[in-house]
């Protein structure tokens, strides 16, 4: 079998419609309203009280499932990319298939969920970026990627649609979610345990998937969709972040690369404003 | 009748003015509506799919890009969500403008659940005109209104198969869902 698969020869049928990350950010529209350093709306946070909070919710419900599916391809590849014992240990491989089995009946659970809420399956386009951040060569980098930017990034709109659901009195969708959001922290969890350990006595790779981890944070951060600011449609799970292994000052670490990912893209936006000849205030 | 759009050729979206102004002409016609005329005013600077309408003569239609895209691709043009869109915008026109909801609240006071039960009423409609809503999408979102029960859902059911109703009637169906709500809370 074949390692290393490349994202753009991932299996999909025809209901979907992949794109990449580059094309997403060249989207030169916003939510935000940069020229007016605020908001179109006092809070973008997924609360009931937003008039389109149905349709969003059902939007990341679906960004939730092409997620899972990717999360799944990411840990049973690494299952397979890495030999044994010499590149990755036997015990790590076996917690990877372990989450894989988890993100299959996420993967499940999503598409119920889905379907409950009044989407289809491939009805809003696939941002394929989850796996490129699961390409890497060496699993220190692939686990710090995946397993603690990526699935923290799942703690965070895991904890986003759980709050949602509990507030909109939605039976299944808190439901769900909690018990999802606990596999995710522990998913984070061996991540941040694999990474001590197999870095325990090489602080240059440690240091090197620490700044991976920090790029693909900032990704992740899908131009502030992700960040302690009330801009942004889902926050940071500080208290279940810290449960995942996650220190204090990391956990800051990922605020601030958060919030500078939310205010590079308001001046991308202000730009392409600019450019297009849109006036402050239009 | 007479359709305007603005902008007439776009910079941030890939969207055609002539085929939203086909779309318009289409869903005004087979709405009983073909003898008004209508402006749709597009803000093609936010993803958002908020829709306001004024009615009068023209009526006039402020959308967000995000309420005609196709979200399965990005930025694109969608024939049967502008139809959607502007069939219920239409719609909710229509239903002030022939005196049954003549005691709706303007559309800035309308509550969450009065807009979605409205939302029903409309989409249901055109359901029935031949366009293909996603029901469940509704009905989610009538839910998150109205509470997740038996009662809601048989309001909501009523709603979606109902051809004239007045506002005091579509107000009533909603309050009698929000009622069962509070009980199980």
């Amino acid at each position: 079998m074949r390692k290393f698969f490349p994202v753009e020869e991932l299996a999909r049928d025809e209901r979907f419609n992949k794109v990449t990350m580059k094309e997403r950010m060249a989207d030169p529209r916003a939510v935000t309203n940069p020229s007016a350093g605020q908001s179109r709306r006092s809070s973008n946070r997924l609360v009931p009280e937003r008039r389109d909070s149905a349709d969003a919710a059902r939007s990341l419900m679906h960004g939730i499932f092409v997620g899972e599916i990717q999360a799944l391809e990411g840990a049973g590849r690494t299952c397979h990319d890495f030999e044994t014992n010499v590149e990755a240990p036997f015990a790590l491989k076996l917690d990877m298939a372990r989450q894989a089995w988890d993100e299959a009946r996420h993967v499940e659970i999503s598409v119920k969920l889905g379907d409950w809420m009044g989407g289809e399956i491939g009805y809003v386009a696939e941002n394929t970026v989850l796996f490129e951040a699961a390409c890497s060569t060496d699993p220190i980098l692939r686990l710090a990627g995946v397993n603690r930017a990526l699935e923290g990034l799942a703690i965070d709109v895991f904890t986003t649609m759980k709050e949602f659901g509990e507030l909109a009195s939605d039976p299944y969708l808190a439901f769900c979610e909690d018990w999802m959001l606990a596999d995710e922290v522990t998913h984070v969890k061996m991540g941040s345990d694999w990474l001590r350990k197999v870095t325990e006595n090489d602080p240059e790779r440690r240091k090197k998937a620490l700044e991976f981890q920090s790029v693909v944070d900032k990704l992740f951060s899908y131009g502030g969709t992700r960040s302690e600011s009330e801009e942004s449609p889902i926050g940071l799970a500080r208290r279940f972040r810290e449960l995942a292994g996650f220190s204090d000052h990391e956990v800051q670490e990922i605020a601030d690369v958060s919030l500078q990912a939310l205010n590079e893209r308001k001046e991308f936006v202000l730009k392409q404003r600019e450019l297009a000849g849109v006036h402050a205030g239009d | 009748m007479a359709i305007t759009v603005t902008p007439a050729e776009f910079a941030f979206v890939l969207f055609d003015a002539a085929a939203i102004a086909d779309c318009a002409a289409a869903v005004a016609e087979s709405i009983g509506m073909a003898d008004r005329d209508i402006e749709v005013h597009v803000d093609e600077t936010t993803p958002l799919a908020r829709v306001s309408v004024e009615s009068g003569s023209p009526i006039v239609i402020h959308v967000d890009s995000g309420a005609f895209e196709d979200v399965r691709r990005p930025r694109h043009f969608s024939e049967s969500g502008t139809m959607l869109t502007l069939g219920r915008a239409l719609l909710r026109t229509r239903d002030r403008d022939d005196g049954t909801f003549g005691e709706a609240p303007p559309e800035s006071e309308l509550t969450l659940a009065e807009t979605a039960a409205w939302e029903v009423y409309a989409v249901g409609r055109l359901a029935r005109l031949g366009q293909q809503p996603n029901r469940q999408r509704f009905l989610y979102n009538f839910r998150n209104r109205h509470g997740f029960t038996n009662a809601g859902d048989a309001a909501f059911d009523e709603l979606w198969a109902s051809d004239r109703l007045t506002w005091n009637e579509l107000s009533a169906i909603s309050q009698a869902a929000l009622a069962a709500k509070t009980v199980l809370a």
